[in-house]
Protein backbone atom coordinates (compact mmCIF):
# COMPACT_ATOMS: atom_id res chain seq x y z
CA UNK A 1 0.00 0.00 0.00
CA UNK A 2 2.42 2.67 0.86
CA UNK A 3 5.02 1.59 -1.35
CA UNK A 4 2.16 1.69 -3.90
CA UNK A 5 1.29 5.04 -2.84
CA UNK A 6 5.16 6.60 -3.08
CA UNK A 7 5.76 4.82 -7.08
CA UNK A 8 2.14 6.72 -7.79
CA UNK A 9 3.45 10.02 -6.00
CA UNK A 10 6.52 9.83 -7.60
CA UNK A 11 5.21 9.03 -11.34
CA UNK A 12 2.29 11.51 -10.98
CA UNK A 13 4.26 14.60 -9.39
CA UNK A 14 7.54 16.71 -10.04
CA UNK A 15 9.24 18.75 -7.40
CA UNK A 16 8.29 16.40 -4.62
CA UNK A 17 10.18 14.78 -1.93
CA UNK A 18 8.96 11.34 -0.04
CA UNK A 19 10.20 10.40 2.94
CA UNK A 20 8.57 7.25 4.93
CA UNK A 21 9.90 8.16 8.54
CA UNK A 22 7.63 4.78 10.04
CA UNK A 23 5.01 2.58 9.25
CA UNK A 24 2.00 3.59 7.56
CA UNK A 25 3.21 7.39 7.66
CA UNK A 26 4.44 9.69 4.23
CA UNK A 27 5.92 12.73 4.66
CA UNK A 28 5.73 14.34 1.05
CA UNK A 29 7.56 18.12 0.56
CA UNK A 30 6.19 19.91 -2.13
CA UNK A 31 6.82 23.11 -3.47
CA UNK A 32 3.85 25.70 -2.90
CA UNK A 33 1.79 26.01 -6.09
CA UNK A 34 1.85 21.84 -6.06
CA UNK A 35 0.06 21.73 -3.13
CA UNK A 36 -3.66 21.75 -4.16
CA UNK A 37 -3.07 19.60 -6.80
CA UNK A 38 -1.71 17.22 -4.77
CA UNK A 39 -4.50 17.57 -2.11
CA UNK A 40 -7.12 17.06 -4.65
CA UNK A 41 -5.34 13.76 -5.80
CA UNK A 42 -5.01 12.94 -2.21
CA UNK A 43 -8.50 13.02 -1.57
CA UNK A 44 -9.55 11.41 -4.88
CA UNK A 45 -7.40 8.42 -3.86
CA UNK A 46 -9.85 8.17 -0.49
CA UNK A 47 -7.56 9.98 1.83
CA UNK A 48 -10.56 12.34 2.43
CA UNK A 49 -10.38 13.55 5.72
CA UNK A 50 -7.80 16.69 6.59
CA UNK A 51 -7.05 15.85 10.30
CA UNK A 52 -5.35 19.15 11.13
CA UNK A 53 -3.01 22.33 8.81
CA UNK A 54 -0.52 23.42 11.64
CA UNK A 55 2.76 25.41 10.57
CA UNK A 56 6.12 25.73 12.09
CA UNK A 57 8.29 28.55 12.60
CA UNK A 58 11.61 27.80 11.62
CA UNK A 59 13.21 31.53 11.96
CA UNK A 60 16.95 29.91 11.51
CA UNK A 61 16.08 28.61 8.02
CA UNK A 62 13.93 32.33 7.56
CA UNK A 63 10.52 29.99 6.78
CA UNK A 64 7.51 29.39 7.77
CA UNK A 65 6.23 25.90 7.39
CA UNK A 66 3.00 24.40 6.77
CA UNK A 67 1.67 20.64 7.48
CA UNK A 68 -1.06 19.30 6.01
CA UNK A 69 -2.35 15.97 7.87
CA UNK A 70 -4.21 13.17 6.13
CA UNK A 71 -5.42 9.96 7.08
CA UNK A 72 -8.75 8.24 5.67
CA UNK A 73 -11.86 6.86 7.91
CA UNK A 74 -12.61 4.27 5.41
CA UNK A 75 -9.01 2.44 4.79
CA UNK A 76 -9.69 -1.46 5.09
CA UNK A 77 -6.77 -2.94 2.70
CA UNK A 78 -4.20 -4.29 5.44
CA UNK A 79 -6.77 -6.41 7.39
CA UNK A 80 -3.93 -9.29 8.70
CA UNK A 81 -1.06 -6.47 10.64
CA UNK A 82 -4.07 -4.33 11.48
CA UNK A 83 -2.24 -0.97 10.90
CA UNK A 84 -4.79 0.56 8.65
CA UNK A 85 -4.64 4.07 9.21
CA UNK A 86 -2.34 5.36 6.65
CA UNK A 87 -1.12 9.09 7.53
CA UNK A 88 0.09 11.24 4.63
CA UNK A 89 1.52 14.73 6.19
CA UNK A 90 2.30 17.54 3.18
CA UNK A 91 4.53 19.98 4.31
CA UNK A 92 5.32 23.09 2.72
CA UNK A 93 7.87 26.46 3.06
CA UNK A 94 6.76 29.57 2.68
CA UNK A 95 9.15 32.71 3.02
CA UNK A 96 8.90 34.26 6.73
CA UNK A 97 8.60 37.95 4.97
CA UNK A 98 6.31 37.56 2.89
CA UNK A 99 3.56 34.71 4.21
CA UNK A 100 0.68 34.17 1.83
CA UNK A 101 -0.78 31.18 0.72
CA UNK A 102 -3.62 30.05 -1.00
CA UNK A 103 -6.41 28.73 0.64
CA UNK A 104 -7.21 25.23 0.37
CA UNK A 105 -11.47 25.34 1.35
CA UNK A 106 -12.01 24.37 -1.96
CA UNK A 107 -10.72 21.31 -1.72
CA UNK A 108 -11.70 20.25 2.22
CA UNK A 109 -14.34 22.87 3.45
CA UNK A 110 -13.20 21.66 6.85
CA UNK A 111 -9.85 23.65 6.80
CA UNK A 112 -11.58 27.02 7.27
CA UNK A 113 -10.92 27.05 11.70
CA UNK A 114 -7.63 25.81 10.95
CA UNK A 115 -6.73 28.56 8.67
CA UNK A 116 -8.07 30.99 10.65
CA UNK A 117 -5.88 30.11 14.00
CA UNK A 118 -2.71 29.81 11.73
CA UNK A 119 -3.57 33.28 10.30
CA UNK A 120 -4.22 34.55 13.77
CA UNK A 121 -1.33 32.79 15.59
CA UNK A 122 1.49 33.06 12.77
CA UNK A 123 0.24 35.76 10.38
CA UNK A 124 -0.12 33.68 7.55
CA UNK A 125 -2.68 35.20 5.30
CA UNK A 126 -4.83 32.97 3.24
CA UNK A 127 -5.64 34.28 0.10
CA UNK A 128 -9.56 33.31 -1.42
CA UNK A 129 -10.45 32.78 2.85
CA UNK A 130 -13.99 34.36 3.39
CA UNK A 131 -13.34 35.31 6.66
CA UNK A 132 -9.91 35.54 8.01
CA UNK A 133 -11.48 37.22 11.79
CA UNK A 134 -9.95 36.92 14.97
CA UNK A 135 -10.72 33.41 16.61
CA UNK A 136 -8.83 32.83 19.76
CA UNK A 137 -7.48 36.23 20.81
CA UNK A 138 -8.77 39.00 22.22
CA UNK A 139 -5.62 41.69 22.48
CA UNK A 140 -3.78 43.23 19.38
CA UNK A 141 -0.54 41.58 19.41
CA UNK A 142 2.73 43.26 17.26
CA UNK A 143 4.69 39.85 16.20
CA UNK A 144 1.66 36.82 16.16
CA UNK A 145 2.25 35.10 19.17
CA UNK A 146 3.44 31.60 18.32
CA UNK A 147 6.50 33.23 16.10
CA UNK A 148 9.73 32.16 17.47
CA UNK A 149 10.55 36.37 17.49
CA UNK A 150 7.70 36.67 20.22
CA UNK A 151 9.47 37.34 23.03
CA UNK A 152 6.62 35.99 25.62
CA UNK A 153 8.19 36.81 28.78
CA UNK A 154 8.75 40.65 27.43
CA UNK A 155 5.33 40.83 26.48
CA UNK A 156 3.88 39.83 29.96
CA UNK A 157 6.51 41.85 31.46
CA UNK A 158 5.06 45.08 29.42
CA UNK A 159 1.46 44.28 29.44
CA UNK A 160 -0.20 41.85 32.23
CA UNK A 161 2.58 43.00 35.17
CA UNK A 162 2.25 46.72 34.05
CA UNK A 163 -1.39 46.64 35.59
CA UNK A 164 -1.40 47.39 39.44
CA UNK A 165 -3.02 46.15 42.20
CA UNK A 166 -5.98 47.64 43.44
CA UNK A 167 -5.59 49.96 45.76
CA UNK A 168 -7.67 49.27 48.69
CA UNK A 169 -9.03 51.99 50.77
CA UNK A 170 -8.94 52.20 54.49
CA UNK A 171 -12.31 50.48 55.64
CA UNK B 1 -29.64 22.05 63.96
CA UNK B 2 -27.29 22.40 66.01
CA UNK B 3 -28.23 23.76 69.87
CA UNK B 4 -24.82 25.58 70.04
CA UNK B 5 -26.41 27.41 66.89
CA UNK B 6 -29.50 29.03 68.11
CA UNK B 7 -28.18 32.36 69.45
CA UNK B 8 -26.32 32.83 66.06
CA UNK B 9 -29.66 32.51 64.48
CA UNK B 10 -31.07 34.69 66.60
CA UNK B 11 -28.89 37.63 66.52
CA UNK B 12 -28.59 37.65 62.81
CA UNK B 13 -30.65 35.40 61.02
CA UNK B 14 -29.80 37.08 57.71
CA UNK B 15 -26.33 36.21 57.89
CA UNK B 16 -26.66 32.39 58.86
CA UNK B 17 -29.56 31.69 55.86
CA UNK B 18 -26.49 33.58 53.10
CA UNK B 19 -24.14 30.83 55.29
CA UNK B 20 -26.23 27.99 54.49
CA UNK B 21 -27.39 28.39 51.23
CA UNK B 22 -24.36 29.02 49.10
CA UNK B 23 -26.05 28.84 45.42
CA UNK B 24 -22.60 28.33 43.10
CA UNK B 25 -22.81 29.59 39.37
CA UNK B 26 -21.36 26.73 37.27
CA UNK B 27 -19.24 28.48 35.44
CA UNK B 28 -15.95 26.37 33.67
CA UNK B 29 -12.96 27.79 33.53
CA UNK B 30 -9.61 25.96 32.57
CA UNK B 31 -8.59 22.40 33.73
CA UNK B 32 -10.28 22.77 37.40
CA UNK B 33 -13.97 22.45 36.13
CA UNK B 34 -13.36 18.35 36.22
CA UNK B 35 -13.08 18.55 40.04
CA UNK B 36 -16.44 19.72 40.31
CA UNK B 37 -18.94 17.35 38.37
CA UNK B 38 -17.91 14.63 41.18
CA UNK B 39 -18.38 17.70 44.22
CA UNK B 40 -21.88 18.18 43.37
CA UNK B 41 -22.69 14.78 42.70
CA UNK B 42 -22.86 11.61 44.67
CA UNK B 43 -19.77 10.90 45.28
CA UNK B 44 -18.49 14.12 47.44
CA UNK B 45 -22.10 15.21 47.10
CA UNK B 46 -21.88 19.29 48.05
CA UNK B 47 -25.88 19.49 48.91
CA UNK B 48 -24.39 18.66 52.62
CA UNK B 49 -22.83 21.61 52.84
CA UNK B 50 -25.56 23.50 51.60
CA UNK B 51 -23.64 23.74 47.98
CA UNK B 52 -25.56 23.83 44.80
CA UNK B 53 -24.81 24.61 41.61
CA UNK B 54 -27.49 27.22 39.18
CA UNK B 55 -27.83 27.81 35.75
CA UNK B 56 -27.65 31.52 35.48
CA UNK B 57 -26.08 33.95 37.68
CA UNK B 58 -28.63 35.80 38.41
CA UNK B 59 -29.69 32.58 40.82
CA UNK B 60 -25.98 32.12 42.44
CA UNK B 61 -24.13 33.74 45.10
CA UNK B 62 -20.86 31.81 44.55
CA UNK B 63 -18.55 32.16 42.35
CA UNK B 64 -15.86 29.38 41.60
CA UNK B 65 -12.95 30.72 38.87
CA UNK B 66 -11.65 27.29 38.89
CA UNK B 67 -8.56 27.51 36.48
CA UNK B 68 -6.76 29.99 34.30
CA UNK B 69 -7.95 32.84 33.02
CA UNK B 70 -7.51 33.99 29.58
CA UNK B 71 -8.09 37.15 28.09
CA UNK B 72 -11.24 36.27 26.40
CA UNK B 73 -12.48 34.80 29.56
CA UNK B 74 -12.06 37.83 32.00
CA UNK B 75 -14.39 39.26 29.51
CA UNK B 76 -17.16 36.62 30.52
CA UNK B 77 -15.50 36.89 34.27
CA UNK B 78 -16.48 39.97 35.08
CA UNK B 79 -20.00 40.06 32.80
CA UNK B 80 -21.08 37.43 35.03
CA UNK B 81 -19.90 38.40 38.78
CA UNK B 82 -21.80 41.88 37.65
CA UNK B 83 -24.72 39.87 36.94
CA UNK B 84 -24.91 37.75 40.53
CA UNK B 85 -26.99 39.82 43.02
CA UNK B 86 -25.26 40.71 46.31
CA UNK B 87 -24.23 39.31 48.72
CA UNK B 88 -22.18 37.44 46.46
CA UNK B 89 -18.70 35.31 47.41
CA UNK B 90 -15.86 35.00 44.88
CA UNK B 91 -13.03 31.86 45.56
CA UNK B 92 -10.19 31.46 43.42
CA UNK B 93 -9.23 27.59 42.72
CA UNK B 94 -6.09 26.30 42.00
CA UNK B 95 -3.19 28.03 42.01
CA UNK B 96 -3.54 29.86 38.22
CA UNK B 97 -6.22 32.40 39.30
CA UNK B 98 -3.64 33.03 42.33
CA UNK B 99 -0.62 34.33 40.51
CA UNK B 100 -1.00 32.67 37.13
CA UNK B 101 0.71 29.00 38.27
CA UNK B 102 2.23 27.71 35.15
CA UNK B 103 1.17 30.10 32.68
CA UNK B 104 3.14 33.04 34.45
CA UNK B 105 4.42 33.84 31.57
CA UNK B 106 1.82 33.18 28.55
CA UNK B 107 0.28 35.79 26.03
CA UNK B 108 -2.75 35.72 26.35
CA UNK B 109 -3.53 34.60 30.11
CA UNK B 110 -4.21 37.66 33.15
CA UNK B 111 -2.14 36.34 36.02
CA UNK B 112 -3.28 38.14 39.17
CA UNK B 113 -7.41 37.47 39.01
CA UNK B 114 -7.67 39.75 41.87
CA UNK B 115 -6.54 42.60 40.18
CA UNK B 116 -10.14 42.20 38.21
CA UNK B 117 -12.57 41.46 40.48
CA UNK B 118 -12.67 40.89 44.07
CA UNK B 119 -11.90 37.02 45.88
CA UNK B 120 -13.28 36.61 48.61
CA UNK B 121 -11.00 33.31 48.98
CA UNK B 122 -8.03 31.31 47.48
CA UNK B 123 -7.46 27.24 47.29
CA UNK B 124 -3.98 26.47 46.37
CA UNK B 125 -3.03 23.45 44.50
CA UNK B 126 -2.36 22.31 41.09
CA UNK B 127 -5.18 20.51 40.81
CA UNK B 128 -6.95 20.59 44.57
CA UNK B 129 -9.26 17.99 45.62
CA UNK B 130 -12.08 18.10 46.47
CA UNK B 131 -12.22 17.89 50.04
CA UNK B 132 -10.21 21.54 49.50
CA UNK B 133 -13.38 22.61 48.31
CA UNK B 134 -15.27 21.80 51.34
CA UNK B 135 -12.43 22.93 53.10
CA UNK B 136 -12.91 26.51 51.39
CA UNK B 137 -16.67 26.54 52.07
CA UNK B 138 -16.63 25.91 55.86
CA UNK B 139 -13.64 28.52 55.84
CA UNK B 140 -15.93 30.70 53.79
CA UNK B 141 -18.55 30.23 56.79
CA UNK B 142 -16.15 31.66 59.18
CA UNK B 143 -15.59 34.61 57.01
CA UNK B 144 -19.30 35.85 56.71
CA UNK B 145 -20.10 35.10 60.53
CA UNK B 146 -17.13 37.08 61.32
CA UNK B 147 -18.18 39.63 58.55
CA UNK B 148 -15.05 39.33 56.50
CA UNK B 149 -16.59 38.13 53.41
CA UNK B 150 -16.80 41.16 51.85
CA UNK B 151 -15.28 41.12 48.61
CA UNK B 152 -18.69 42.85 47.09
CA UNK B 153 -18.27 45.39 49.41
CA UNK B 154 -14.43 45.96 48.35
CA UNK B 155 -15.89 46.20 44.90
CA UNK B 156 -18.30 48.83 45.17
CA UNK B 157 -15.73 50.50 46.82
CA UNK B 158 -12.92 50.66 44.84
CA UNK B 159 -15.11 50.10 41.60
CA UNK B 160 -13.07 52.78 39.78
CA UNK B 161 -9.68 50.88 40.24
CA UNK B 162 -11.10 47.38 39.14
CA UNK B 163 -13.02 48.80 35.90
CA UNK B 164 -9.65 50.98 34.87
CA UNK B 165 -7.76 47.79 35.68
CA UNK B 166 -10.06 45.64 33.64
CA UNK B 167 -9.94 48.29 30.60
CA UNK B 168 -6.15 47.85 30.87
CA UNK B 169 -6.39 44.43 30.10
CA UNK B 170 -9.55 44.55 27.85
CA UNK B 171 -9.32 47.51 25.92
CA UNK B 172 -12.62 49.36 25.72
CA UNK B 173 -15.55 47.20 27.33
CA UNK B 174 -19.09 47.27 25.64
CA UNK B 175 -20.97 47.47 28.85
CA UNK B 176 -21.84 50.38 31.31
CA UNK B 177 -20.14 50.56 34.68
CA UNK B 178 -21.99 48.68 37.14
CA UNK B 179 -21.20 51.73 40.14
CA UNK B 180 -20.82 55.12 38.95
CA UNK B 181 -17.37 56.02 38.35
CA UNK B 182 -15.36 59.15 37.93
CA UNK B 183 -16.11 62.90 37.89
CA UNK B 184 -18.46 62.87 34.91
CA UNK B 185 -20.79 60.50 36.25
CA UNK B 186 -21.28 61.97 39.41
CA UNK B 187 -21.97 65.09 37.26
CA UNK B 188 -24.68 63.33 36.22
CA UNK B 189 -25.91 63.24 39.32
CA UNK B 190 -28.29 65.40 41.12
Amino acid sequence: MINSLRQKLEATFKDIRIAIPEESRIVVTAENDGVPAILRYLKDLGLDHLALISAVDWIEENCLELCFILTSYMQNDDEVTGRQKLHIILKTSIPREKPKFKTVIGIFPNAEPYEREIHELFGIKFEGHPRLTPLLLEREYQIPPFRKDFDTRKYVKEVFDKIPSVEIEEK
Amino acid sequence: MDRNQITKWLKAPAKMANKYSLHAVYFCTGCGIIEVPPVITSRWDAERFGVVPVATPRQANLFLITGYVSVKTLRAIIRTYEQMPEPKYTVGFGSCPVNGGMYWDSYNTIKHLDKYIPIDGWIAGCMPRPEAIFIAVTHLWTLIDKDMANAYIRYRKNYKSYRRNQELALGKLEWPPLFPVGDESQGNEQ
